[in-house]
């Protein structure tokens, strides 16, 4: 357990220091710390358990004493290949919804519709539909409010039309935002989803 | 039910939030940390600077910064109250291993462990070792009762005032320190969200997931080997994924499709439970980790998500959205007996079970769309708001002695984690750098 971490010492074995303690430790500790208030007192004398009047020496772990050093090639580019992706998606149009809600609004609707005829209009493509929500709330409910936004303009979508198996969804909750203002503004912005060409596969 | 009647007591803390105690929690917090709890006072008298090198920044006094650090772990540990030596005229230098016998003085003065030590490079050598001794006086029996010797590299300086505290704490009370104790979180790389580790105090933070793609809401499991965490790198879902922290030996648990969140494993590591809402909407599904065996726990057309199991490992309580807004809910392991436990205000989410199993600390709402942390008793008869204040308050996490609790907030603008006690008081930032930390989740002790 204790070398999990790195830490290899003798941490394991040290209620055995205690046989190591001094006798004069002995006679007065164990009547005197009965009359304090601390419960961590050694029953069998000799001073605090674990701690010794001549300690010998423990060796603490080295660097990298959590773990070996990452390995953090490829950090990110997977993330740019998404990114290039939205530069492609221009021609649909995002919907943006309402506080705490996944309804789908007059405004939503007509961003929907629009989405539609393109979609219909472009049969081989293979939309992506990302669901973000402002920070207020938790990660959680907003990874699950995100996914309910996303579902509610996906079915949206194919009930207009939209073939199901070329519309995918994803829901990035808080975790992506457009913009990290406490404003209602930015709110609103991250309050999307996301209508992104899927490139590829 | 709840207490609401209305005395509130308002300190501002550093980071410009306040804290209120709500009438009557006074008793509830003494009971959240132990009954009838004494701190006990503990003084540092001085970690003596020995030997030493030069360095670009001058003088490298590692006694200095291992008191510094002792200091804040006893602070912290809530079991000592640090009492300041030097203003009772003490005499602190040029200790040896015996204390002094000023020390009896300060011991008729109520201080009831005086502790001191030595630190320094064993060469002048830059990469040499550094040896710290600390000992313990005791007023109780007027004499030094004990000791610790350390060696190690230069990079483990804060390991040993840490290993020290922890020792202390486990002494005088029998229960582990959490000064050596983790933190796992989330934090921005790029465009990528990745798993790190750092030290409970905010130090030697470590990028344990490197995908590149999000990786979210990280949980220990109860050996804190290993991290359970929701993985974007399967492009399709969001799987769980567990990461062995010590070598980033990394699997796939969970691949149901849909969005797969919030892992919890049960206290003796058999079974995780988690939302999943590879049916539809989010449900909570629970799996035996050596069969992979899944049985369902949740039946309804409402959000069922953000598990968290009791130290017991009988019960869980969850947030479900089935009344409306979110609440949290308590049920058997096994989904039966399914309870409402919160009541008060329109959105209630995240809950931790407190170590001690009588607190489930929560996100709550209050009437200005403010996310803050809430407090209440697995019987719902008890109810404190801990933080008030601008910005969004999120996943809140206890320390394995139930002392504390770390969550995010954005009270600071950018997210960042914070610590606070389970009784409101000493809010400390323990994230200073990166543009987003987030999802804050305590280690278990060691």
């Amino acid at each position: 357990m204790v070398s999990l971490f790195g830490c290899t010492s003798k941490s394991g074995q040290s209620s055995g220091d205690t046989q190591a303690s001094q006798p004069r430790a002995k006679s007065v500790a164990s009547q005197e710390l009965l009359d304090t208030s601390f419960s961590g007192r050694d029953a069998s004398g000799g001073g605090l358990r674990g701690l010794d009047k001549n300690p010998s020496e423990e060796r603490l772990g080295g660097r990298g004493s959590l773990m070996t050093r990452a390995d953090l090639r490829g950090t990110g580019h997977q993330m740019e290949g998404i990114c290039a992706e939205q530069a492609t998606a221009a021609g649909r149009r995002d919907v943006f919804f309402v506080y705490d809600s996944f309804a789908i609004t007059e405004d939503v609707r007509i961003a929907l519709v629009h989405n539609a005829k393109w979609i219909k209009a472009n049969p081989r493509v293979q939309l992506k539909i990302e669901g973000h929500c402002d920070d207020r709330g938790t990660s959680a409910g907003n990874l699950v409010l995100g996914e309910k936004r996303v579902k509610a303009a996906r079915n949206y979508l194919v009930e207009l039309g939209a073939a199901p198996n070329h519309l995918s969804i994803v829901s990035y909750g808080k975790e992506r935002s457009a913009c990290e203002e406490h404003t209602e503004s930015c709110y609103a912005q991250n309050r999307r989803g996301h209508m992104l060409l899927k490139t590829g596969k | 039910m709840a207490l609401r009647a209305g005395v509130i007591i308002g300190l501002c803390l550093s980071a410009g939030l306040i804290w209120i105690i709500e009438s009557g929690a006074a008793d509830v917090f003494l009971e959240a940390t132990r009954p009838d709890f004494q701190k006990i006072p503990l003084g540092v008298a001085e970690i003596k600077n020995i030997g030493g090198t030069e360095s670009p920044e001058g003088r490298i006094r590692l006694g200095n910064r291992i008191e510094e650090v002792l200091k804040a772990d006893v602070r912290r540990s809530l079991v000592f109250s640090l009492v300041d030596l030097s203003s009772m005229g003490l005499r602190l230098d040029h200790l040896g291993t015996d204390p002094d016998p000023s020390f009896k003085q300060a011991g008729e003065h109520g201080v009831s462990v005086i502790v001191w030590g030595k630190a320094g490079m064993k060469s002048e050598n830059k990469d040499a070792d550094v040896n710290m001794e600390g000992y313990v006086y005791d007023a109780g029996s007027d004499k030094m009762v004990g000791g610790k010797r350390y060696a190690g590299s230069p990079s483990v300086v804060r390991l040993m005032a840490h290993r020290f505290a922890d020792e202390l704490v486990f002494r005088y009370t029998g229960e582990p320190g959490i000064a050596r104790t983790k933190i796992a979180y989330v934090s921005e790389v790029g465009p990528a969200r990745e798993v790190f580790v750092m030290d409970y105090d905010g130090h030697d933070p470590r990028q344990v997931t490197t995908d590149g793609f999000l990786n979210l809401m990280p949980r220990w499991s109860p050996d804190r080997r290993f991290l359970v965490f929701t993985a974007y790198r399967n492009r399709n879902a969001q799987d769980i994924d567990m990461i062995e922290v010590a070598t980033g030996k990394r699997s796939t648990l969970v691949s149901l499709g849909g969005l797969n969140i919030t892992p919890a494993l049960s206290p003796d590591g058999n079974f995780l439970v988690f939302s999943s809402s590879q049916e539809g909407n989010s449900e909570l599904y629970r799996m035996d980790t050596r069969t992979k065996n899944l049985q369902r726990l949740t039946v309804n057309a409402a959000g069922d998500l953000s598990p968290s199991w009791s130290p017991s490992g009988r019960e869980i309580a969850f947030t479900s959205d089935r009344s409306g807004g979110p609440q949290i809910f308590l049920m058997s392991v096994d989904g039966s007996n399914v309870r409402r436990l919160t009541f008060e205000g329109s959105y209630n989410a995240a809950p931790a079970w407190s170590p001690r199993g009588n607190w489930i600390a929560y996100v709550c709402r209050g009437p200005k769309k403010e996310y803050k942390l809430c407090l209440i008793t697995p019987d719902g008869q008890q109810r404190v708001q801990l933080t008030v204040g601008q910005g969004v308050d999120d996943s809140p996490s206890w320390s394995p002695d139930g002392r504390h609790l770390v969550f995010s907030s954005t009270v600071g603008g950018k997210s960042q984690i914070y610590m606070i006690n389970a009784d409101g008081k000493d809010l400390e930032q323990i994230t200073f750098t990166g543009t987003h930390n987030s999802a804050p989740t305590w280690s278990p002790a060691s």
